[in-house]
């Protein structure tokens, strides 16, 4: 018998409604199951739910409709098993990088010694020595997500749920995290449901990618992707181009759609 | 790395000309303010205004002088200046706590959001002869005035900031399991700060302004009332020194609360760049 799924999402419809206006169906019965220590992409266009699902997973959101279970435990509001990382990273800007990394430790209630050890760890972990004692307004834009992909792993959770993290990020350094997130999650394997409309990027670091569609957002379909991504050429490997190609295939329609909405 | 190395190079000429260059620049910003205040004595000694109208700049900053001297000065601006930080003090606690609750609390806000939006814009002033009727003309009728007067800004920013707190920090926060009693010192007052300051920013002249009118309206010792009293004796020196020592004490207190924003926001992107005069 198989294992019981680590993230069991069952028919989850979710809508949004806007402080004015008419409320819109963002999920339609999504349905996915998550194994421990893969990474999965959800990718879909603008608009399609994605990370309103990730944010259901999260407990940010109350789910309405469906059912999420963690464990085999219904989600019920935010928790530290499950850490988030945000595209605009959402660091606190008055505390400093170190300030922003200890603050899931005290709230962990873990003690001053060990804590100030662990929150150096990971500030090295992510590149960022030197400045621990910086504030978020000096450091550029790759700096910020280093430093909140530190401030979540050093919570340790089990889940890392990440919403278009890169997508705020220059191209060059975009590519630079990518490599050292790949690098990260090698040394230590986590679950990570990782949101992008990147289909590069997908491919690129996840196990399966979840193509979803135009809105309301259902799952089309599940590609496998996951093959050997150690080649230093890897924007050149035969089977990535390939799985590229496929996957872009799959999103292209419903990109074409989500376009065609909203200049209707 | 450049300019220490060039210290030694060029060491002595090159402080003094940097120090040259401070004095010049430092006066240039405020050649509007030096001008208008030469063209005021020219004014007042070629005989273009009588003395009564306009007394010189010398003779008025004379007289503060001597005000200064006899102790008039420090009562009357000691009092002025406790009316108004006491109403400012009051402003700052209770409107920030009022604009927590409304931000918070469906009540609070069902409540207050009325009064807040008639009592902004109204002139409260027209509420002074009531204060008068009920308080009397002493410090607890002129601190009311103030409070009634400078309170709604704070409040106002305090609603303002604390919507405009962006739900990925509170949500960041929950993550990293702040309970909801955390989350409003540790999170959403700190984020909401720098606009919560720039409403106090905005109360503090307003009380000041409302101290000095409150003064020049029930009488009693303090600037306001000093300058009234000036002018009831035609002192029209005296009257002057009133609107110059209320300049200044108005400028200091300003640049005080600047420099506490600083201090406060040092995390903020503003606090590295430069400000005005």
């Amino acid at each position: 018998m198989q294992k019981p799924a680590h993230i069991f999402i069952d028919h989850v419809s979710h809508m949004y409604r806007p402080p004015r206006g008419r409320e819109v169906l963002a999920l339609d019965a999504v349905s996915l199951e998550v194994r421990q220590s893969e990474f999965i992409a959800l990718l879909g266009p603008s608009g399609c739910g994605k990370s309103t699902l990730l944010y259901l997973i999260g407990g940010f959101l109350p789910v309405e409709k469906g059912e999420i279970r963690v464990d085999g435990k219904p989600v019920a509001g935010p928790g530290p098993d499950r850490g988030i990382v945000f595209q605009h990273f959402a660091l606190f800007p008055w505390k400093t990088v170190r300030g922003n990394v200890l603050y899931g430790l005290e709230r962990q209630g873990m003690a001053k010694a060990e804590r100030e050890t662990r929150a150096m760890e990971y500030i090295e972990l992510v590149g960022l020595h030197g400045f621990e004692d910086s504030y978020p307004s000096q450091l550029s834009g790759g700096m910020k997500q280093r430093a909140a992909i530190a401030r979540t792993l050093a919570f340790d959770p089990k889940i890392l749920l990440m919403d278009e993290p890169f997508g705020a990020l220059d191209a060059q350094t975009r590519g630079l995290m990518q490599m050292e997130l790949l690098r990260i999650w090698q040394r230590a394997p986590k679950t990570v449901i990782f949101v992008t409309h990147d289909v590069q990027e997908a491919v690129l670091l996840s196990d399966r990618v979840a193509v979803m569609t135009a809105r309301p957002g259902r799952i089309k379909t599940i590609v496998d992707t996951k093959f050997d991504k150690n080649d230093p050429d890897i924007f050149k490997n035969k089977t990535f181009v390939e799985k590229v190609d496929e996957v872009w295939n799959l999103v292209k329609d419903e990109a074409i759609k989500a376009q065609g909405k909203r200049s209707a | 790395m450049n300019s220490d190395m060039q210290t030694p190079r060029n060491g002595v000429p090159e402080m003094l000309g940097r120090l040259a260059w401070t004095i010049v620049w430092g006066f240039a910003r405020i050649f509007s303010i030096v001008a208008l205040l030469a063209a005021w004595e020219i004014l007042a000694r070629t005989g273009t205004f009588t003395p009564f109208q306009l007394p010189a700049l010398s003779a008025v900053l004379e007289r503060i002088w001597s005000d200064a001297v006899s102790g008039d000065l420090a009562i009357n601006a000691g009092l002025t200046l406790y009316r108004a930080l006491t109403g400012f003090a009051i402003c700052a606690v209770l409107g920030i706590a009022i604009g927590m609750a409304m931000s918070r609390n469906v009540v609070a806000n069902w409540f207050f959001d009325p009064i807040v939006s008639v009592g902004f814009p109204m002139p409260k002033i027209a509420f002074l002869p009531v204060v008068i009727l009920w308080l009397g003309v002493y410090d607890t009728a002129k601190i009311t005035m103030i409070v009634v007067d400078a309170i709604f800004p704070v409040i106002a920013a305090t609603v303002i900031a604390i919507q405009g707190v962006e739900r990925e920090l509170i949500w960041s926060a929950r993550n990293m399991g702040a309970s909801k009693r955390e989350l409003l010192h540790q999170v959403i007052l700190p984020a909401a700060s720098p606009q919560i300051m720039t409403g106090l920013q905005v109360a503090l002249p307003l009380s000041l302004i409302v101290a000095v009118v409150a003064e020049m309206l029930m009488g009693g010792y303090g600037l306001g009332g000093a300058m009234i009293t000036a002018a009831q004796f035609a002192n029209s020196t005296s009257v002057f020194a009133g609107i110059v020592e209320i300049a200044v004490i108005g400028y200091v207190l300003i640049k005080i609360m600047v420099l506490i924003r600083r201090r406060l926001l040092i995390w903020h992107p503003e606090a590295n760049a430069p400000a005005t005069a």
